[in-house]
C-alpha cells in the first residue's frame, strides 16, 4: 500500500512533465519552417515592437493591414517611397515617372534590380503588380475603379500607364508608393482569389523580394517574434551607396501594452511603437522631440456629430460645441502632454504649409466657453425652463450622447472632458462607452449623436482627410468614410476636384485647397480635436543616431505603410552603438 | 455499471449540445456585423465595398438562412472544421487554436497535476501537526485568496524585474524560434516557471486547506478511533484517514477544472504567454468571434472530457460506488 502511495506521487510529476515535452513536440511542430533555434548577436539586431497584434502567419502584400511587419519595406519595395516630412516622392524601384501627357504617365523602371531568388526585376513585374488590383476583391482594387486608370503596359524599360480624360493625380499618387512590386514568376501560380484574400502561405519556405531585408525565420500562427535577415545584394547598396545597419530585425508581436512596455524597460526592445505614458521616457531613451510633445503626429481624432438630426444639423450649434470643448484639458488628463491640439482645418502638422492662415482667422473657432454660449444665444438656443442647460429652437429638451469604445482609456477621459466643457456652455451631454462592434455598427448606420474617431494616417495628400469626410453618395451603412452623414454635394465635388489636381500645379493646388479649407470651417460638418501620436521610443544602448527633430527627419515607427515612408530610412541611419 | 455510465454519457451529451449552441450563438447575435467590422478595418474605399461585403459574407456563411447556418455548423464541427479567422482570415480557426494550444497545456497540466498532489500530501501532513499546522494554514489561506494574475504580477516585480532572474514575459527567448535544441529547452523552462508558479501556488494552497480539515474530520471518525484502540501505528491510522479524505478532494478537481482554465487565461496574459489566453484576448481585441468561439468550444469539451474521466475514475477509487452500483451490500 505504502508504495503504491509513492507511486502515485512519481506518477503526477511523470506525467507532469511528459505533458512540458508533448507540449515542445507540439511547439517544434507548430514551428514547422524553422530550420534550427539560433541566438542572434545582440549587438547586430534590432528588436522591435508595436505593429504587430495578429499572428505572424499572412505574408500576402497585398493585405496592407494584416501582413507580417516588414513584408512591405523590407521584402517587397514599391516604385516609390514618399517623404512625409518634404512632402516628396522617392524614386525607388522606378527611377523616375512623368506625365508625359494629360492621360499618360510613365514610369521607368530602375535595372539591375535582382529578386533574391536571382531573377532581374522587369518592368513586367511592375506592370503585372499594378494590375493585380484588377481583381474586384483585391484591397487595392479602387486603383481601377476610382482614379480613371484604364490599362498599364510594360514597354522597354517603362511601364505606361494609360488614363482616361478626366483622372485623378492624388489617389494615384497614392498606389505609386502604396503598391507592392511583386515577382510576377512566383506569383502566377496563386489564384485571383488567393492575391487578393489569402495569406499566400509560405509553401517554398521562402518569400522572394528586392528590399534590404529577407524573411528568416518565425512565419506562424503561434509565432512571437518574426526574424529578417539583411539582404547583402540589396540594389540600393551598388546604386545609391546606402546600407541598413542592422543584421537582423526581429519583430515582437504585442499581447498587451503592459509586457511590451515591461520588455522595453528591461532593454530587450530597441524601437517600441505602442503607446506608453510620458514617465517611460528617461534615462538612456529617446524620442523624436527631445521635449512636448515628445512624439511626431500620425493621424488626427475628429469628433462626428450625426449632421441628420438636430440640433446637430445646425452649423452654428457645432460650432458652439466645437467653440466649448476644451482641448488642452484632454491633451492633460489623456496624454500627459504627449499630444498637441489640432488645426481647426484638421489637417496634419505635415500640412501646415497648405494651411491658409486668413481662412482659419476669419473661420476658424478655438476654446472660449463665453464666445459658445454667444452663438447659441444668437442662433436662439435659450434655456427656456432654467435648468442651466440650452433647449432646442422649438423649445425641446437636448439631451445629445456621446460615446467611445469601451476600454479606450485616454478616449473616455478625452470624451469627459468634452462632457463637462460643454456643460459649461449649457449643452447638455451624457456619456456612454459601448463595447466596439456596437459603436461601429451604431456609427455606420446613423444610430449615434456624437463620437470619437481617427481613422485617416498620414498620407501624401489632404484629399485623404476630406475624401473621409464629405465622401457621397451615403449608403446605409458607412463603414470607413463620412460617418456624420453630412450631404454636401458642392464639398464633394471640391473634394473631387482636388483629387484631379496634380501636386505640381502649385497654384491650382493651394487654391482648391483654400476652397476646401473655407468649405469645411464654415460649416464644420466634423469638429478636429488633436493629433494622436507617432508613438516611438528608443532605446539607445544598442543603436544610436535615431531619427529626431534636429538630424534624420524620417517617419519612426515600424507601422504598415510607413516603411515605403521614410521608417527605411530610419534603419540605413543607424548606427550602432558598439562601433 | 453500465447504466451508471450511460446516465453519465447522456448527460455529457446534453451538456455538450446546450453548450455548443450558446456557443454558436452568440457571435451571431452580438451587436455589429463581422463583415462590415472586417472592411473597416482593411479602409477600404466605398467603390470597392460592394464587392467585398458579398465576398465575405459568403466566405463566413452569412448568405444562408441561421437554421441552415446553424446545421453547416455541427456539419462542420464532426468534420473537425472550427471555421475561419475573421481578423486573420482566411487562416482556420484550428491553425490558431493547434499553435497556441501546447503552450496553455504545458502550465495547465503540471499545474493541476503537481498542486493537487503537493497540496494534498503538505495538507495531509499539516493536519494535526502543530507547529506545521500554524504555517501551512496561514498560508494556504493567503495563496487560495490570491488571485493568479495579481500573484503573477507580484511574482514578476519580485523575480524578473527587482531580482532579474527570470524573464519578464513571452514563452522563450526573442532571439530564438521553436526547434529541438538544448538552448531553445533551457530558455522555454525558463519562461514557464512563473506562470507554473503562479497557477500552482494559488491551486496548492486551496488543496492544503480542504485536506488538512479533511484529515482532521476522518481522524476524529470511528473507524479511527478504533483502528487507534486496536494499537494500529499512527502512520496506518493517517494512511487509511488519506484515502478517505481523498475522496471529496477528487470530486474537488473536477469542480475546479473549469476555475483552472480561466486563471490560466488570465496568467497567460500577464505574461503574455502566447496560449489559448492571450489569443482569447487578441480576439476580443479584434473582435474574431469565430477564434473565440472555436476556443471556448474546445474549452468546454477539454473541461467535459476531463470531467468524465474524473466520474469514471470514480468507480473505480470509491469502492462504495462501485458496490452500490453492481447492487452489492
Amino acid at each position: 500500500m505504502l508504495t503504491r502511495k509513492r507511486g502515485g506521487g512519481a506518477a503526477a510529476i511523470a506525467v507532469a512533465l511528459l505533458v512540458v515535452i508533448v507540449a515542445s513536440i507540439g511547439l517544434s511542430g507548430a514551428g514547422a519552417s524553422q530550420r534550427s533555434a539560433f541566438a542572434l548577436p545582440r549587438g547586430q539586431t534590432l528588436y522591435m515592437s508595436g505593429n504587430q497584434w495578429s499572428p505572424n502567419n499572412d505574408v500576402n502584400p497585398a493585405k496592407n493591414w494584416d501582413y507580417v511587419t516588414g513584408l512591405v519595406g523590407f521584402n517587397y519595395e514599391t516604385a516609390f517611397r514618399y517623404d512625409p516630412m518634404k512632402g516628396t516622392f522617392i524614386p525607388w524601384l522606378a527611377t523616375s515617372g512623368k506625365w508625359t501627357d494629360k492621360t499618360t504617365y510613365v514610369m521607368n523602371v530602375r535595372k539591375n534590380v535582382k529578386w533574391t531568388d536571382g531573377k532581374t526585376l522587369t518592368p513586367a513585374d511592375v506592370a503585372y503588380s499594378f494590375k493585380l488590383a484588377k481583381i474586384a476583391t483585391h484591397p487595392q482594387h479602387p486603383l481601377w475603379t476610382d482614379t480613371g486608370l484604364q490599362g498599364v503596359n510594360a514597354k522597354g524599360n517603362q511601364v505606361i500607364f494609360k488614363f482616361a480624360k478626366s483622372h485623378s493625380y492624388q489617389q494615384f499618387d497614392y498606389y505609386r508608393y502604396m503598391v507592392a512590386i511583386v515577382p510576377q514568376h512566383v506569383f502566377q501560380r496563386w489564384s485571383k482569389t488567393e492575391l487578393a484574400t489569402a495569406n499566400l502561405n509560405l509553401t517554398s519556405g521562402k518569400i522572394v523580394g528586392t528590399g534590404p531585408y529577407m524573411y528568416q525565420s518565425g512565419y506562424g500562427a503561434s509565432s512571437e517574434t518574426v526574424t529578417w535577415k539583411k539582404n547583402t545584394n540589396w540594389w540600393a547598396t551598388k546604386q545609391l551607396g546606402i546600407k541598413v545597419a542592422p543584421t537582423y530585425v526581429v519583430d515582437i508581436s504585442n499581447s498587451s501594452n503592459a509586457a511590451a512596455l515591461g520588455n522595453f524597460a528591461a532593454g530587450n526592445i530597441d524601437l517600441f511603437n505602442n503607446f506608453a505614458p510620458k514617465s517611460a521616457i528617461r534615462g538612456q531613451t529617446k524620442t523624436y522631440y527631445s521635449k512636448a510633445p515628445w512624439h511626431l503626429s500620425a493621424n488626427t481624432v475628429w469628433l462626428f456629430p450625426n449632421t441628420t438630426q438636430k440640433p446637430l444639423n445646425d452649423a452654428v450649434f457645432r460650432r458652439a460645441l466645437a467653440t466649448s470643448i476644451d482641448i488642452s484639458q484632454i491633451l492633460d488628463k489623456a496624454y500627459q502632454g504627449l499630444a498637441i491640439k489640432a488645426s481647426p482645418t484638421g489637417l496634419l502638422p505635415i500640412w501646415n504649409k497648405y494651411v491658409d492662415g486668413q481662412t482659419v482667422k476669419k473661420y476658424g473657432f478655438s476654446y472660449s466657453t463665453p464666445k459658445a454660449k454667444q452663438l447659441l444665444a444668437a442662433a436662439g438656443y435659450k434655456d427656456t425652463n432654467g435648468d442651466g442647460y440650452v433647449e432646442n429652437k422649438d423649445g425641446s429638451a437636448i439631451n445629445l450622447k456621446i460615446v467611445c469604445p469601451n476600454g479606450w482609456s485616454d478616449w473616455m477621459t478625452a470624451i469627459q472632458v468634452i462632457q463637462s466643457s460643454a456643460k459649461a456652455a449649457g449643452i447638455h451631454l451624457t456619456v456612454g462607452y459601448p463595447d466596439y462592434g456596437t459603436m461601429a455598427d451604431d456609427r455606420g448606420h446613423g444610430r449615434f449623436d456624437l463620437l470619437l474617431g481617427n481613422d485617416r494616417q498620414m498620407s501624401n495628400s489632404p484629399w485623404t482627410y476630406y475624401q473621409y469626410i464629405y465622401q457621397l453618395p451615403l449608403s446605409g451603412n458607412q463603414t470607413t468614410a463620412n460617418y456624420e452623414r453630412f450631404t454636401d454635394n458642392a464639398a464633394w465635388k471640391e473634394v473631387q476636384q482636388l483629387d484631379k489636381t496634380p501636386t505640381s500645379d502649385k497654384s491650382q493646388y493651394q487654391a482648391q485647397l483654400t476652397v476646401l479649407q473655407k468649405t469645411f470651417l464654415q460649416k464644420l460638418p466634423a469638429i478636429p480635436l488633436w493629433y494622436n501620436g507617432m508613438w516611438a521610443m528608443f532605446n539607445t544602448k544598442y543603436w544610436t543616431n535615431w531619427p529626431s527633430s534636429s538630424q534624420n527627419k524620417y517617419t519612426d515607427v515600424s507601422w504598415r505603410n510607413y516603411w515605403q515612408m521614410t521608417s527605411i530610412d530610419m534603419l540605413t541611419h543607424l548606427k550602432s552603438a558598439g562601433s | 455499471m453500465r447504466r451508471y455510465l450511460i446516465r453519465k454519457v447522456a448527460i455529457y451529451a446534453l451538456t455538450f449540445w446546450v453548450a455548443v449552441t450558446v456557443d454558436w450563438a452568440i457571435p451571431r447575435f452580438m451587436p455589429g456585423d463581422p463583415v462590415d467590422r472586417l472592411i473597416s478595418r482593411m479602409q477600404a474605399q466605398p467603390s470597392s465595398e460592394h464587392a467585398l461585403n458579398s465576398y465575405y459574407t459568403n466566405a463566413f456563411g452569412f448568405d444562408v438562412p441561421l437554421w441552415k447556418q446553424y446545421v453547416n455548423f455541427w456539419a462542420a464541427l464532426f468534420h473537425g472544421d472550427l471555421g475561419v479567422s475573421i481578423a486573420n482570415f482566411p487562416t482556420p480557426v484550428w491553425d490558431l487554436i493547434r499553435g497556441a494550444l501546447p503552450y496553455t497545456l504545458a502550465l495547465l497540466v503540471p499545474a493541476i497535476v503537481l498542486a493537487f498532489w503537493a497540496g494534498n500530501k503538505v495538507g495531509a501532513m499539516a493536519a494535526r501537526r502543530k507547529a506545521l499546522d500554524n504555517t501551512v494554514l496561514p498560508v494556504g489561506y493567503l495563496l487560495t485568496a490570491t488571485p493568479q494574475m495579481w500573484l503573477g504580477m507580484l511574482l514578476v516585480f519580485v523575480f524578473a524585474t527587482t531580482l532579474a532572474w527570470l524573464p519578464v514575459s513571452g514563452a522563450y527567448d526573442l532571439s530564438l524560434q521553436p526547434a529541438w535544441t538544448l538552448e531553445f529547452a533551457r530558455s522555454f523552462l525558463q519562461h514557464w516557471i512563473l506562470p507554473f508558479l503562479a497557477l500552482f501556488l494559488v491551486a496548492f494552497g486551496g488543496w492544503a486547506i480542504g485536506m488538512r480539515n479533511m484529515i482532521i474530520y476522518e481522524l476524529e471518525a470511528d473507524y479511527s478511533n478504533y483502528l487507534a484502540a486496536l494499537g494500529a501505528p499512527t502512520k496506518l491510522v493517517r494512511k487509511y484517514a488519506y484515502r478517505n479524505a481523498l475522496l471529496p478532494q477528487i470530486t474537488g478537481l473536477a469542480l475546479a477544472l473549469g476555475s483552472v482554465v480561466a486563471g490560466a487565461i488570465v496568467v497567460e496574459i500577464v505574461f503574455s504567454y502566447p496560449g489559448l489566453g492571450t489569443l482569447i484576448l487578441n480576439s476580443i481585441e479584434n473582435r474574431d468571434y469565430f477564434v473565440l468561439q472555436g476556443v471556448f468550444l474546445f474549452l468546454i469539451v477539454g473541461v467535459l472530457i476531463a470531467n468524465l474521466i474524473i466520474d469514471i475514475a470514480y468507480v473505480f477509487i470509491d469502492p462504495r460506488t462501485r458496490i452500490g452500483m453492481e447492487g452489492g451490500a
